[in-house]
């Protein structure tokens, strides 16, 4: 860079210097803004649910049994939401005027499907399948976390070296490609 | 800024790119109430009935979480057996189809106009109730095939509205062959042939193998005539204008003019006379047969004919000496002037040969026998356009698209007074001119029950709700017809009513158990009478004195394998599905023979012009061997757009080229016509083709072996080839650690735990089907890649079913199946630079999709060119997407994939056998080829299981490895083909 253009430079930094220097921290504060008042939340508990279930009062301090809700999961790869009116077999008799079980009964009434948020999340190309390790007596908690202490579900992004620990570790579990998970 | 903090910026730049953007948020639905029989995750089956055509084959469809994925055979079912052809595989694309019609259209001053459901259902009642008021006979109805409850109703409104019964519509009736079985046998109509009995057949253009009566029965039945049976191989002589897939699996095709068959026919019985043949029979009859047959002497039929006089003396000698022979006429392809003549002389020819019948089954009655005769639909048009009718319901048929534009069908639908209903799905040739349009429940979202054949009554049941709601339809004609006439009712109770009237059922229990098993199968036979009192009218029709008039060109519109009479054009995978013999895709080229190209100065891929008396069409030249030089054939087709979207302003169809002549005698249409002129036409295009090459090259591909060498020879090392490493030398070598030779091996063997899968493809089983290529594609999530990519060389299929013809006789060909081929020394496996291709501890070359980075080397690598490229992304525009199976990937642009020899149904087998604690036994895996191949090509097994059927099958002489002197060791063993020689 020749003497003539680098001297230009600099006296356009030190005119305008300043003013660049504000409008950075600004954008930089609203960022952070954003980020503390509405993100970050998220972050900590997981997305909010269209209805506020505790996974604390009902698998915690009630102990339901996971697979009671979640009932296919020893029968299927995908373990199964309950379906609208299972919550209502309790919720009809308790709490049954609670603002949010007003919800779960307009759902059932106006026959709408509930629109849960996903927490867990395994890449499309990954096959999984519950009932093999139901069938081998893991706890849920082993992958899903400590559900029973958590009011919303912090969810998961399950990656290759979180199965592949268990895996090694245990005998007789598949590492194969195709004949574990890719296929 | 310098190159360093560029690098720098730009790196902060993706990272906070990055971590901004998780994974998108997605939903979980609950239901509200769980089905009882569902189960996220699981797939349900459900028993039901194919009508992609007239046949009736039974089938087990395959529901995930409310959609319909894959279509699978009943094994239950006695027609089929547990096997699908191509069209059915396809039919849940036409569930599924783009161009579906989400709602009924009206044709209003303002165009064409979506109404909803009801008002559909209250306009059509309306019209009912007008046309009664202006008196009797004002409506008219025209159906497809339809089962007999759903007739007795559709005849029941008719009645009611004193009009005539309705007129089934069906572009092949088999006129000729219906009418040939009343005047031989005193029986007006359809009948099944125990052909497995027979050890020795010849069909005059029966292409059953292809569209005839009932395809995947007969492949069954053909290949138990045609295998190796007590060391006896039956024998197939195919005498036809054009090799269709049904003469490419002749022992013999023998070309010859369209109603020359009928010369032929009568010289052979000449010869059946003079063998003493038919003695049993009466003897005034049989002198009246001898002075019909007298002039057609060998010599006189080779010449008019140009069959070799050895040929034809041959195959009468193996008539004679052949057990059990049976003859076929055909009825739905070539039908010309002398179709009839050809019909009647195959019934005698039977007659001659069996005395007793026994091969004929006239108790077992097809379905498709109630079509109308093509005169009778001729005149319900000309009936429309002519006298009082206001209400004209069209079910669910494509009149203006199968008939001959002179038919009086476009006439007919244009006349004004005439209230125009289609009972349609889809946007086609003929609901383009209705009034109005109302699709209804797709068979395989509808309750029904269809006589596939007199002895099987099988059941149709939704296999999923109505994807746009649909009403059936004939619920829909209950509510709209008998409105004010009676309470209304449901079909479904309808349907159940005639079969308790019948008898064939009598408790709930029965009908339940009836639907779970997908129908009833052991209907109690009616005994069909049949008179041997041949009538009077078949020496005349015999001894009609034919002039001599030689077409010097004529066109031939030929029944399609893929697409029947054109309806199955619009399900993607059809298209992308190459035609079993010339491989083309897309297109519908015309068959020319090299004579008749170099004739007319024309070369293969040429765009040319043809015009016969009645049209013009366009289509490129496909010079083949395999059609008659005085013959050009186009198969019957419909222009559609990638997705099945009808193309409206398309010019006329092909069959605008026919005339609307029928033969008198029998009612039947004429589906060839005479050639004015063909020329270069100025448009062109390049063939749309899968083939390399039509031949091999002598690369020990696709092998056979004559079948007097396969009976006598002993020797099993000479067949298995010696131990060199020349190409006739190479041993074959088993991907198993026996299989390592430290002399010729560069790697090691694997070791392989519990399992090393395999798959035996027998070559003499295989008749080019492509079945396996539809469920392929149904099963894998397989993109279609379209014309254009193809001619690019991107076409998609796992497995293909690649076509070879002899160098020497370019009217013989072989079939063969080829897919991944799981070697265990891939050379796939040993070129990528990531690791992509992994050899498994099954034995299984994996292909890790997420990890594959697209360098194409395993493509370049892969002798057997089975790797194939996601150029693009490829699309399935809604609804289509629904069918994607859950269980596999649908990969995306950038990738190679490859067959898994359906690992997801491998990794499923793992699961029970987990549960069970136990291995998995043999045959416990079925790939989707192997499930649906109706005349069992592929085996599938553990090769580390020495009692298995693989195992065991590896060790006959037939067996061989394609190119195995690559030493790649492929875990997909062929055996040879058997050639049987007249």
């Amino acid at each position: 860079m020749d003497d003539r253009r680098k001297h230009r430079w600099i006296s356009f930094l030190k005119i305008k210097g300043s003013a660049l220097f504000w409008t950075a921290s600004c954008a930089a504060l609203a960022i952070f803004l954003v980020l503390f008042l509405y993100v970050w939340p998220e972050w900590k508990m997981g997305p909010e649910q269209p209805i506020s279930f505790s996974h604390q009062v009902h698998a915690g301090v009630k102990q339901i049994n996971c697979r009671f809700c979640h009932s296919y999961v020893d029968r299927s790869q995908h373990p199964g939401m309950p379906p609208v009116e299972k919550c209502l077999y309790c919720h009809k008799y308790i709490i049954a005027e609670h603002p949010e079980i007003k919800k779960e009964h307009n759902y059932y009434n106006t026959n709408t499907p509930t629109p849960w948020k996903k927490v867990f999340y395994l890449p499309e190309h990954v096959f999984f399948k519950h009932q093999r390790h139901i069938d081998r007596e893991i706890q849920c908690q082993e992958c899903h976390g400590e559900v029973e202490k958590m009011d919303r579900l912090k969810g998961v992004n399950f990656k290759m070296g979180f199965c592949i620990k268990c895996h090694r570790e245990k005998e007789g579990t598949p590492l194969g490609c195709w004949l574990g998970c890719h296929n | 800024m310098d190159r360093r903090t560029f690098l720098k910026l730009a790196g902060i730049g993706s990272l906070s790119f990055a971590a901004g953007c998780s994974d998108p948020e997605k939903t979980i639905y609950s239901l509200v109430k769980a089905p009882d029989d569902m189960v996220t995750g699981q797939a349900k089956w459900y028993a039901t009935t194919c009508r992609e055509c007239p046949a009736g084959c039974g089938v087990l469809v395959k529901n995930r979480e409310g959609r319909v994925i894959k279509i699978e055979g009943n094994p239950l079912h006695p027609i089929n057996k547990g096997k699908v052809c191509i069209r059915g595989q396809a039919a849940l694309q036409g569930v599924y189809n783009p161009g579906r019609l989400k709602s009924p259209i009206l044709k209003t001053e303002n165009g064409l106009q979506n109404i909803s459901f009801s008002d559909a259902e209250n306009l059509l009642s309306e019209k009912f109730s007008i046309a009664k008021i202006s008196g009797s006979g004002r409506i008219k109805m025209m159906t497809e095939v339809v089962s007999r409850p759903l007739y007795q109703i559709f005849d029941h409104i008719m009645t009611t509205y004193g009009a005539d019964a309705p007129t089934v519509f069906e572009p092949f009736a088999y006129e000729s062959l219906k009418t040939a079985n009343e005047m031989v046998f005193g029986i007006d109509g359809l009948f099944s042939y125990k052909m497995e009995q027979s050890d020795f057949l010849i069909s005059f253009g029966a292409d059953f193998l292809d569209t005839w009566l009932s395809p995947v029965e007969y492949t069954i039945k053909f290949k138990e005539m045609h295998g190796v049976r007590n060391g006896k191989k039956g024998r197939f002589v195919h005498i036809s204008p054009s090799q269709t897939l049904t003469a490419a699996n002749a022992d013999t095709w023998i070309p010859c003019n369209i109603d020359d068959e009928t010369i032929v026919a009568l010289g052979l019985i000449r010869e059946m006379i003079v063998w003493g043949k038919g003695e049993t029979l009466d003897k005034s009859l049989l002198g009246n047969l001898q002075s019909i047959a007298d002039p057609y002497t060998i010599q006189k039929v080779s010449e008019q004919t140009g069959i070799s006089e050895r040929l034809i003396s041959g195959i009468s000698e193996s008539l004679v000496k052949s057990r059990h022979p049976l003859v076929l006429g055909s009825g739905n392809s070539f039908n010309g002037e002398r179709s009839l003549e050809t019909c009647i002389a195959s019934n005698l020819l039977n007659l001659l040969l069996n005395p007793d019948l026994s091969q004929l089954d006239f108790n077992e009655r097809y379905r498709v026998e109630t079509a109308a005769r093509r005169s009778e639909i001729y005149n319900f048009f000309n009936e429309v356009s002519e006298d009082k009718t206001n209400l004209l319901l069209l079910n669910n048929v494509n009149p203006v698209f199968t008939l001959p534009k002179q038919s009086g069908v476009q006439k007919a639908l244009k006349n004004k007074s005439v209230f125009v209903v289609c009972f349609s799905n889809f946007m086609d040739e003929t609901s383009a001119k209705a009034d109005m349009v109302i699709p209804v429940a797709m068979p395989l979202e509808s309750w029904d029950v269809y006589e596939s054949t007199s002895k099987v009554i099988t059941t149709l049941q939704p296999a999923m709700k109505p994807l746009y709601g649909d009403p059936q339809i004939g619920d829909l004609l209950i509510r709209s017809s008998f409105k004010d006439v009676t309470e209304t009712e449901f079909y479904k109770t309808e349907v159940i009513r005639s079969l308790v009237k019948k008898g064939s059922i009598s408790t709930e229990l029965q009908w339940l158990n009836m639907v779970r098993n997908g129908g009833l199968y052991n209907v109690p036979e009616n005994k069909a009478s049949f008179s041997k009192k041949l009538s009077k009218k078949i020496f005349d029709v015999l001894l009609l004195d034919r002039k001599e008039t030689t077409i010097p060109l004529s066109l031939a519109i030929m029944p399609s394998v893929r697409f029947f009479d054109g309806r199955g054009a619009n399900r993607p995978w059809l298209s992308e599905i190459p035609d079993p013999l010339t491989k083309v895709v897309w297109q519908a080229p015309v068959l020319m023979h090299p004579e008749t190209v170099k004739r007319n100065n024309l070369k293969h891929g040429d765009m040319t012009a043809i015009e016969t008396d009645n049209g013009l069409v366009e289509a490129i030249v496909y010079e083949t061997a395999g059609i008659k030089e005085n013959v050009l054939g186009i198969s019957m087709r419909r222009d559609h757009t990638i997705d099945g979207q009808f193309i409206e302003d398309k010019e006329d169809s092909i069959f605008s080229l026919l005339s609307a002549n029928i033969e008198n005698l029998s009612g039947g249409p004429i589906s060839h016509a005479r050639v004015i002129s063909i020329k270069k036409a100025k448009s062109s295009e390049p063939l749309a083709h899968t083939d390399g090459s039509r031949l091999q090259h002598d690369r020990k591909i696709a092998m056979a072996m004559p079948f007097s060498q396969y009976s006598n020879s002993q020797d099993h090392k000479k067949t298995h080839g010696g131990s060199g490493l020349s190409m006739h030398e190479f041993p074959l070598t088993l991907p198993i650690p026996e299989g390592y030779d430290a002399h010729r091996d560069i790697y090691p063997s694997h070791e392989h735990e519990n399992y090393r899968w395999a798959m035996v493809v027998d070559l003499d089983r295989c008749v080019g089907c492509a079945a396996c290529m539809g469920a392929c594609y149904a099963e894998n999530n397989i993109g279609i890649a379209g014309k254009r990519q193809i001619i690019n060389g991107r076409e998609m299929s796992w497995v293909r079913v690649e076509r070879y013809l002899d160098p020497e006789d370019n009217k013989k060909v072989i079939f063969l199946p080829m897919m991944c081929q799981h070697c265990d020394a891939a050379p796939c496996e040993s070129v990528c630079p990531v690791y992509a291709p992994h050899h498994s501890k099954e034995g299984l070359n994996n292909q890790i999709y997420n990890r594959c980075i697209g360098t194409r080397f395993c493509s370049q690598n892969c002798p057997y060119k089975v790797r194939r490229f996601n150029w693009f992304g490829w699309k399935w525009p809604y609804p289509l997407n629904l069918q994607l199976n859950p269980d596999v990937t649908a990969r995306s642009k950038g990738v190679m994939e490859k067959c898994s020899f359906c690992i997801q149904r491998i990794k499923e087998a793992h699961t029970t056998a987990k549960r069970e604690k136990r291995k998995i036994k043999d045959g416990e895996v079925i790939p989707a080829c192997a499930q649906t191949c109706p005349s069992d090509v592929f085996t599938f097994g553990n090769l580390m299981d020495p009692e298995s059927r693989v195992s065991k099958l590896v060790s006959d002489k037939r067996a061989y490895q394609v190119m195995g002197y690559l030493n790649t060791k492929p875990a997909v063993i062929y055996l040879k083909k058997i050639l049987n020689e007249i």
